[in-house]
């Protein structure tokens, strides 16, 4: 929500209820997110979320006009939250090769999924909720692809590979992946996962990613 | 009906609670999970209501049993009542190669009743991920599906058709999270894939953990 910050910053200015302009909204955000992972999006009440904010039904209603706005603001809020955490390793990883094994250690260590599931569940039927879903997927499929596009020209990685391709076949393995994880499948563990990652993404950058200093250690 | 159908009232009377169940799976698959009322589960299935809360005590009762109904008989006909070892084509003596790539495709939201049972499919996730209830339910589908899969690798390694030092469990997982994590994006209407690029991403990832020439199981 970055990206809004000055239009929310003008619209507080001219809200006939100031006294709600306190009311973090990070928190509210958080609260929505417990509380959509609880009981699912269609039994969520705004009041629900106002409540486990520690705020009022009007100051949740003052930010998000709808739960589904809501749904999306929880997402893009819960996938900021784990951009800058995985940003700052990010930057001070040297190779593109550190970058993807990063990026697929952390994915594994916060596989649980339940908000993205909620909007494609959404997407479904709603196409509001569906070009919602497809932004946040091209920037993380960006993300990947700038990454793999870094160590071709760099490189480490097989001077052949397409990074679009690439990116879009490992973020379908995250997903698939991710959905077993948040279904709690007994038979994949973060180590499970990383493993099988890492090996697809080896198999599709033409590169061994196992090599140069330990990444190891959740965010 | 599996043997181990979870509704004894269709025990008693399947024909009527069967209807009931299918109308109540066309309507999740037309209009979302939580746009179907009672009323018109009946009126699709030609009951009366008082007849759809004598087989089912509650709506959440009839959605959940619509859920396991679809995946027990999607599963039964799809992977075999018994071990789901596989192999269709190979045990009649053609290609084992033929069988995965058929496998693959039947797997995906091609339109019809494919992408119906994955409208179910998702719907199914979301349900488990928040009701834990459900997700034996779940768990016991991806087994299904990844015997079925491992099923269909082990022909080929028997057929000489794979390598005899294929990885056979590790190829079933990719292909099970792969097909996963491409077929939604297929069924969002991701304008980056449509159900036959996942058909064939699936298939060239696969055939690259299998060792085999890429176009091999695009058939």
């Amino acid at each position: 929500m970055r990206a809004d910050g000055a239009s929310e910053e003008r619209a507080a200015a001219v809200s006939p209820r100031p006294a709600i302009d306190h009311v973090r909204k990070p928190q509210i955000l958080e609260a929505a997110a417990a509380v959509i992972i609880e009981r699912g999006l269609t039994a969520t009440r705004i009041s629900d979320v106002a409540e486990r904010a520690g705020t009022s039904p009007a100051a949740v209603l003052y930010w998000f006009e709808t739960r589904e706005r809501l749904l999306t603001a929880a997402l893009i809020a819960d996938e900021e939250d784990f951009a800058e955490r995985v940003g700052e390793r990010l930057d001070r990883a040297a190779t593109a090769t550190e970058k993807l094994r990063l990026l697929i250690e952390a994915t594994a260590a916060e596989s649980r999924i339940d908000l993205w599931v909620e909007l494609w569940a959404r997407s479904l039927h709603d196409p509001v909720a569906a070009r919602d879903r497809l932004r946040r997927d091209d920037q993380w499929r960006g993300l990947l692809a700038e990454v793999i596009s870094a160590g071709r020209a760099a490189g480490e990685f097989d001077a052949s590979v397409d990074p679009d391709r690439a990116a879009l076949s490992l973020a379908a393995l995250m997903d698939g992946l991710s959905v077993q994880a948040t279904l709690e499948d007994p038979g994949l563990t973060e180590e499970a996962m990383a493993s099988i990652l890492l090996d697809h993404a080896e198999a599709v950058v033409g590169s061994s990613l196992r090599i140069g200093p330990a990444m190891a250690g959740a965010a | 009906m599996s043997p181990d159908d979870p509704t004894p009232a269709a025990e008693q009377d399947p024909p009527a609670a069967t209807r009931i169940l299918e109308a109540a799976c066309e309507l999740i698959a037309a209009e979302g999970i939580e746009e179907v009322r009672i009323a018109r589960v009946a009126q699709r299935a030609g009951a009366s209501t008082s007849l759809v809360h004598h087989y089912f005590s509650t709506r959440e009762d009839l959605l959940e049993q619509a859920l396991v109904h679809s995946f027990e008989q999607a599963g039964d006909e799809r992977f075999g009542d018994g071990d789901g070892a596989g192999g269709g084509d190979a045990a009649r003596g053609g290609s084992a190669l033929d069988a995965l790539a058929a496998a693959i495709r039947e797997s995906l939201p091609y339109p019809g009743r494919q992408e119906r049972e994955w409208v179910l499919w998702v719907e199914l996730w979301i349900r488990a991920v928040r009701e834990p209830g459900l997700r034996p339910v779940a768990a016991r589908m991806y087994e299904r599906y990844r015997t079925w899969m491992t099923g269909l690798i082990t022909a080929g390694v028997e057929s000489g058709e794979l390598g005899a030092d294929v990885d056979v469990e590790g190829a079933a997982e990719l292909a099970v999270a792969l097909l996963d994590g491409a077929g939604v994006r297929a069924m969002l209407g991701d304008p980056g894939m449509d159900v036959d690029d996942a058909r064939r991403l699936v298939a060239a990832q696969l055939a690259g953990a299998l060792g085999i020439d890429p176009g091999r199981l695009e058939g």
